[in-house]
């Protein structure tokens, strides 16, 4: 009967585990590791918690006294062997769990002989990676199968870094550098959500990580390179590598500027996607709805009022707002001009 | 079913308080009050301290300790330390009297003590007037100030504590056998000192 | 309500005299004191502040951050505790003027009334404690139901980001440090004297002025709301609580409240059960509710000024621009974290460990068997105790801080998992062959077994390296979260409230009512917490007012399952209340226990005991024939009997 119940209770949470849709897509190789440690800590706890449930459900069934019976249950004190043995059994699975996991930890913060090195640094409410060739993006861009180590820092509070897909997170901290290695295995396009509380956009601070094949890299690297001081980074549309579909990404959303113009106004359309504009700004053209900053529908026609808003959002703050608004300093100044005028012409 | 019997009245007429309580340790629950809210303070001092830790080991830019242009006046705090490390004799003499009966060596120690306290404590003030950083000035500033003044802050409560304890003194209470009032105050002030003699070691000197 | 101990007993104590004409009744310790002077400690407090910046001619002379902190925050509060009454013996101790200890006019309740006065009958402290945390649990509960709201579609509907991380950041500041944590002290407060056979606390003054610090606390925090709230979680991560918000003081000094009172209450407790047992009852008599109370209270001494420290710090920082965590100026900011989490972590076993000692109380009872392994279970307590301090570190696993610290505190925090399994298992085995009776406190026990373990693995899962990298900061901590703390701590604190509800109030609860509350919570918990397992795994962050679009579905199902749950405790209310005012008597011993709560009456006479009793037996030997834990009321000749047979 004991046997029955536990085996019921621990195909039913069996069930539960394989059944549901646990991990998010696989796509680094860290992850494999990270699983391989997670399945293992599930099996047994899936062990542990029908033993117990089979106690419990048993119990009530078999022991449940009628309520008018006064007698007591037979006087056991303890029993040596079964206490040894409940305390000798779990302290060598988790040695089992511990030991797996040192292994794995150690095996994921292998960088290899030659990896790319990326400066990530976080602002409120934004990410800023740092290629070694000089070139700077609000989205992480990695070659497919390479080892990455990034080097993290944060201008202002703790932000964290995170992708679900690659498994790994870490902490960005303001005055030290904090370092995270990952190799992805599988080209698509990814969420990086910032996960630790970092202020009123906290729950905005959303990035991707693009995984391209290494020749698409190189070659986006290239025109970057080329094109620092001018036109943006081209769209990030991952139309060839075609596997992933963005998924549940604000900016893959906000990737089509609705308004049709000229080439500078689909350059300003792509700085305020890229640089995640829309997470705190209502702007109808670029069909953003947040109300953490005011309305960029209502801007005055003041060309140097709404650049300095952005390079220096401190310096003149809107009325009912409070200074939360990350200075984007590092846009050159054709960058401003092109995000400028974008605003001004979808403007009333 | 009930294994109570009804509240038996024992003690009719004027006795109104509960039975006396069983002492079931050898120590009087006073004193192992005050020395569990001492181990309590001395972790509250553990935190600073491993502030300290942190700004000075750990951080990996620190500016030295103290940082360039900031001056301790090593000098002045040691003769404060003196100081202290003598009230704590002189409270210890205090508590000798009254265990031995002895009212005016009572009184005196008491108020030796809280001189020597309140002169630790000017002169505490006096230095911060004088050392020419404040406690916004970089880490080690607020580091500095946090931990004399913490301690500073626990050399007020045992004045206040001692205070009280004067004050009955010369009203007349304490015996040989009832000197609690004397005695924990006295813990209290020992624990102030010794700390004060971490502080400054850690502060000041290392 | 209605209940009083006059009603039942014969008084050894009078009631306080009333005062006489206006001056007297201004004078007198109560409200209409603290009325007054509350505001004169306020203004006492801000000439202090305003006189010191005029004298160190710092500019401007009103800068309000060091007015709030000091005046409203520290000297008003004092100004409220004074007007009360806390301080008057002390006051009066002080200037030498007599004391009069044999007064018990503060002792004991006669009417409603004392509840809401300074009484230093530990039975009454431990009612004032348990109504007020209760209400702390509703209005945290409540938050919580607003959070639900926000989160039950994508996009943000009813709050702004600011009011959003306000609402979760003071949800579970109630709940931790003016639910948890008071409420079990209050439990204790009631039960332990009585335990232990004693009359009181060894400091019954400094109980009441536990009790009274915490409202305190609970008051500050919730007035945050009033002026926006403290947006950085109950963590209060520098910098981020170090700028901004001004509500991150309210969250900084209420903490410093309610942390006072929890140590102030603990240090009671210690002095108590070591120097005020009862004849016969060495340490391994004590029940072991006891052990647990004794366990916990080590650990609130020892590891509470941490927290005091940390936020000592961070209030620093933003009202006296001190440089603790600017990174610019030498200061170091995961030296917060460190400072914060060697008290949390400990305390989250603060939290748990007196709810171990309820869960074997009511099992043990109620399955009429001793507790199996009883010295086991008082180790493990221990050795609880000892391994929580050596794993702050596994909430900092993905900060940044020193790498060498990760596989030790990896394994250490592992390894808590052997100490808690012995508990689990020798919970199990009690069961075994028992004669169970399920009435409600059995039901919240055995639930709480069954939900704690799930909770406690998914700490192993946290708690293991590669796992909790992908994991941390997500909704499965959430998960984690909640089902120690509601499934653990909270599903005990209901066993413990319905457990001694006839030993506090003298009257029975209603038992139908009581198996509903139960069945709803329990359904209604997991339906609400088990998802949030499944969409932390997959990729939600925790402290988000907007989630990708892909989690909607289980968010809108999680919200839905919650309010059912939040109605749930409007069951348990009700029940409470209409009970109280009008449930049918209680016996002295309706669970047929042995500990010596239950050898008086219902509710306990005012002193507890008219004698000491002599303890001559273990707490637990339900089925040993002519076992007995304890001599009551002068039955000298069976006390001379069961010694000389022991
Ligand atoms: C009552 C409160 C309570 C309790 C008891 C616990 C118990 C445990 N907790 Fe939990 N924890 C919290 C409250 C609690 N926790 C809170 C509030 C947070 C979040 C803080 C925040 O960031 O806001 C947190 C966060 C937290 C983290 C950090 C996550 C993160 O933010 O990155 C970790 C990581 O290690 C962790 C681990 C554990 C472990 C290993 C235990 C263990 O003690 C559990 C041991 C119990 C069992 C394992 C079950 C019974 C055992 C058996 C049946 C034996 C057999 C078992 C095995 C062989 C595995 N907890
Ligand atoms: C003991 C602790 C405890 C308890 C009991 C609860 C209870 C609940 N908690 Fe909470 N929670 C925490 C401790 C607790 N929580 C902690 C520590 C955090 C982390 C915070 C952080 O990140 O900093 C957290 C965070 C947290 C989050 C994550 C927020 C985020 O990360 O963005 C959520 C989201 O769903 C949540 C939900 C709930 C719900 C639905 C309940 C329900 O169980 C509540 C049930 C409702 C009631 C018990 C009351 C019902 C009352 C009424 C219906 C109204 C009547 C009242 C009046 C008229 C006054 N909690
Ligand atoms: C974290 C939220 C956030 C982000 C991201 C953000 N802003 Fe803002 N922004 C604000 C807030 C809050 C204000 C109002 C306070 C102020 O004036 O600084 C503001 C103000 C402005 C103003 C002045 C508006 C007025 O009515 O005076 C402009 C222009 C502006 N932002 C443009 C931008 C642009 C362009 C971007 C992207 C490159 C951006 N913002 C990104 C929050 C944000
Ligand atoms: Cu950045 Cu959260
Ligand atoms: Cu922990």
């Amino acid at each position: 009967m004991l046997i029955v119940i536990g085996a019921v209770v621990a195909v039913v949470t069996t069930a539960i585990a394989i059944f549901i849709p646990w991990l998010p897509a696989q796509a680094s190789v860290q992850r494999e590791r990270i699983d391989f440690v997670f399945w293992l800590t599930t099996w047994i706890s899936v062990a542990i918690f029908a033993i117990v449930a089979a106690v419990i459900i048993y119990c009530v069934f078999k022991f449940r006294v009628r309520p008018d019976d006064d007698s007591d249950g037979e006087p056991i004190h303890g029993h040596t062997g079964l206490e040894i043995a409940w305390t000798a059994v779990p302290a060598i699975l988790v040695l089992v769990i511990g030991i797996a996991s040192a292994v794995a930890v150690a095996r994921n913060e292998r960088i290899g002989p030659d990896p790319l090195r990326i400066d990530v640094t976080a602002v409120q409410f934004a990410w800023r990676f740092d290629y070694p060739n000089g070139v700077t993006s609000p989205t992480l861009r990695l070659p497919v199968d390479r080892t990455v180590l990034l080097r993290l820092t944060s201008n202002d509070v703790i932000h964290s870094f995170w992708v679900p897909e690659f498994g790994q997170k870490q902490d960005a901290v303001p005055g030290i550098f904090t370092s995270l290695v990952i190799t992805p295995s599988k080209v698509g396009r990814y969420p990086l959500p910032c996960t630790e509380l970092c202020g009123l956009g906290h729950a905005l601070m959303r990035s991707a990580a693009i995984v391209m094949p290494n020749d698409e890299y190189e070659s986006w690297l290239a025109t970057a390179q080329d094109e620092r001081t001018g036109v943006p980074p081209p769209d990030d549309e991952p139309e060839d590598e075609g596997e992933e579909e963005p998924e549940g990404d604000q900016e893959g959303q906000q990737d089509d500027p609705e308004d049709e113009g000229e080439e500078s106004a689909e350059a300003g359309a792509a700085l305020f996607a890229e640089n995640g504009c829309g997470n705190c700004h209502t702007f109808a053209p670029a069909g953003a709805k947040a109300t953490v900053g005011p309305n960029l529908g209502d801007l005055p026609d003041d060309e140097d009022y709404v650049r300095q808003s952005i390079v220096e959002p401190g310096a003149q703050l809107a009325k009912g707002y409070q200074n939360i608004m990350p200075p984007y300093s590092q846009l050159s100044d054709e960058q401003l001009d092109s995000l400028v005028q974008y605003l001004l012409r979808g403007s009333k | 079913m009930t294994a109570h019997a009804p509240a038996v009245d024992v003690h009719h007429g004027e006795h109104h308080g509960p039975p006396p309580a069983h002492q079931s340790s050898r120590v009087s629950a006073p004193v192992l009050g005050m020395f569990l809210f001492i181990a309590s303070e001395v972790m509250l001092f553990g935190s600073f301290f491993t502030a300290y830790f942190f700004v000075r080991v750990v951080n990996p830019d620190a500016p030295g300790w103290p940082p360039e242009g900031f001056h301790v006046p090593v000098f002045v705090a040691g003769v404060n330390t003196a100081i202290l490390v003598t009230s704590s004799f002189t409270m210890h003499w205090a508590l000798q009297s009254i265990k031995r009966g002895n009212r005016a060596g009572l009184q005196a120690g008491l108020v030796l003590t809280l001189a020597m306290g309140l002169t630790f404590l000017l002169t505490q003030m006096l230095e911060y007037a004088r050392v020419g950083f404040a406690p916004r000035d970089t880490a080690f500033g607020s580091v500095f100030y946090g931990l004399t003044g913490l301690h500073g802050a626990h050399v007020f409560v045992g004045l206040t504590l001692l205070t009280v304890a004067t004050v009955r003194a010369f009203r007349g209470h304490f015996s040989p056998e009832h000197h609690h009032g004397v005695e924990i105050p006295g813990i209290y002030w020992h624990f102030v000192d010794v700390m004060w003699i971490v502080v400054y070691a850690t502060i000041y000197l290392l | 309500m209605s209940t009083t101990i006059e009603q039942q007993h014969d008084l050894h104590a009078t009631p306080a005299p009333r005062p006489r004409g206006t001056r007297a009744r201004l004078l007198a310790p109560g409200w209409l004191r603290a009325l007054w002077m509350t505001p004169l400690f306020l203004g006492i407090g801000l000439a202090l502040v305003l006189g010191i910046r005029a004298l160190a001619g710092w500019d401007p002379i009103w800068y309000w951050q060091p007015v709030l902190t000091v005046a409203f925050l520290t000297t008003a509060p004092l100004g409220f505790l004074a007007g009360i009454g806390c301080f008057d013996y002390w006051a009066r101790y002080a200037v030498g003027t007599p004391t009069q200890p044999e007064d018990h006019s503060g002792h004991g309740a006669h009417s409603w009334r004392d509840y809401f006065r300074v009484n230093t009958d530990h039975k009454v402290i431990g009612t004032q404690y348990v109504v007020t945390t209760i209400f702390f649990l509703l209005a945290g509960g409540l938050l919580a139901m607003f959070v639900r709201a926000e989160l039950a579609r994508p996009g943000t509907q009813f709050f702004d980001p600011q009011a959003y991380n306000s609402l979760f950041s003071v949800h579970a500041s109630l709940m931790i440090f003016l639910f948890i944590i008071p409420a079990f002290a209050g439990l204790a407060n009631f039960v332990i004297p009585l335990m232990l056979g004693a009359p009181d606390m060894a400091f019954p003054r400094l109980n009441a002025l536990s009790f009274w610090m915490l409202p305190i606390g609970g008051v500050i925090m919730l007035s945050s709301l009033i002026v926006g709230g403290f947006g950085a979680g109950w963590t209060g991560y520098a910098p981020l609580s170090t700028r901004g918000d001004p509500g991150s003081l309210f969250f900084q000094m209420g903490v410093q409240w309610a942390g006072a009172s929890s140590i102030a209450t603990a240090l009671n407790f210690l002095v108590t059960i070591i120097t005020m047992r009862a004849p016969g009852m060495t340490f391994w008599r004590m029940p072991l509710l006891v052990w647990a109370n004794f366990t916990t209270s080590l650990l609130v001494v020892v590891a509470t000024p941490f927290i005091a420290g940390s936020q000592f710090f961070a209030m620093f920082d933003r009202v006296l621009g001190t440089d603790f965590f600017t990174p610019d100026q030498g200061g170091y900011v995961l030296a917060y974290q460190h400072i914060f989490w060697f008290y949390s972590h400990p305390a989250v076993y603060i939290m748990m460990l007196p709810g171990f000692g309820i869960a074997s109380e009511v099992i043990s009872v109620m399955a009429r068997k001793p507790i199996f392994g009883y010295r086991l279970m008082a180790l493990s307590l221990m050795a609880i105790l000892f391994l929580g301090f050596s794993v702050w570190a596994h909430h900092m696993f993905v900060s940044g801080m020193a790498g060498y610290l990760r596989v030790p505190m990896m394994i250490t925090t592992l390894l808590i998992a052997v100490p808690t399994g012995i508990k689990v298992f020798s919970w199990l085995a009690t069961l075994w062959e028992g004669k169970l009776h399920f009435t409600t406190p059995m039901l919240f026990a055995l639930g709480f077994v069954s939900m704690f373990v799930i909770g406690g693995l998914s700490g192993i899962f946290l708690g293991a390296l590669p796992i909790v990298i992908h994991t941390s900061d997500t909704y499965f901590v959430v998960a984690h979260i909640h089902y120690v703390l509601f499934g653990g701590s909270l599903f005990t604190i209901f066993a413990g409230i319905y457990y001694w509800f006839p030993k506090m109030t003298g009257r029975m609860y209603d038992e139908r009512m009581g198996k509903l509350h139960f069945w709803l919570t329990f359904v209604g918990f997991n339906a609400t917490f088990f998802p949030m397992h499944i969409i932390g795994v997959q990729g939600m962050q925790r402290r988000i007012a907007d989630y990708a679009p892909e989690f909607a579905n289980w968010n809108f199902f999680i919200s839905v399952a919650s309010f059912a749950l939040g109605a749930s405790t409007l069951i348990f209310l009700y029940n409470m209340i209409t009970s109280w005012a009008r449930g049918p008597r209680a016996e002295a011993n309706p669970w047929r226990a042995l500990t010596l709560e239950w050898q008086v009456s219902s509710p306990p006479p005012v002193f507890n005991f008219d004698e000491i009793p002599q303890v001559v037996g273990n707490p637990y030997e339900y089925g040993v024939p002519g076992a007995r834990h304890a001599v009551l009321n002068g039955d000298r000749a069976a006390v001379e009997e069961e010694v000389r047979v022991h």
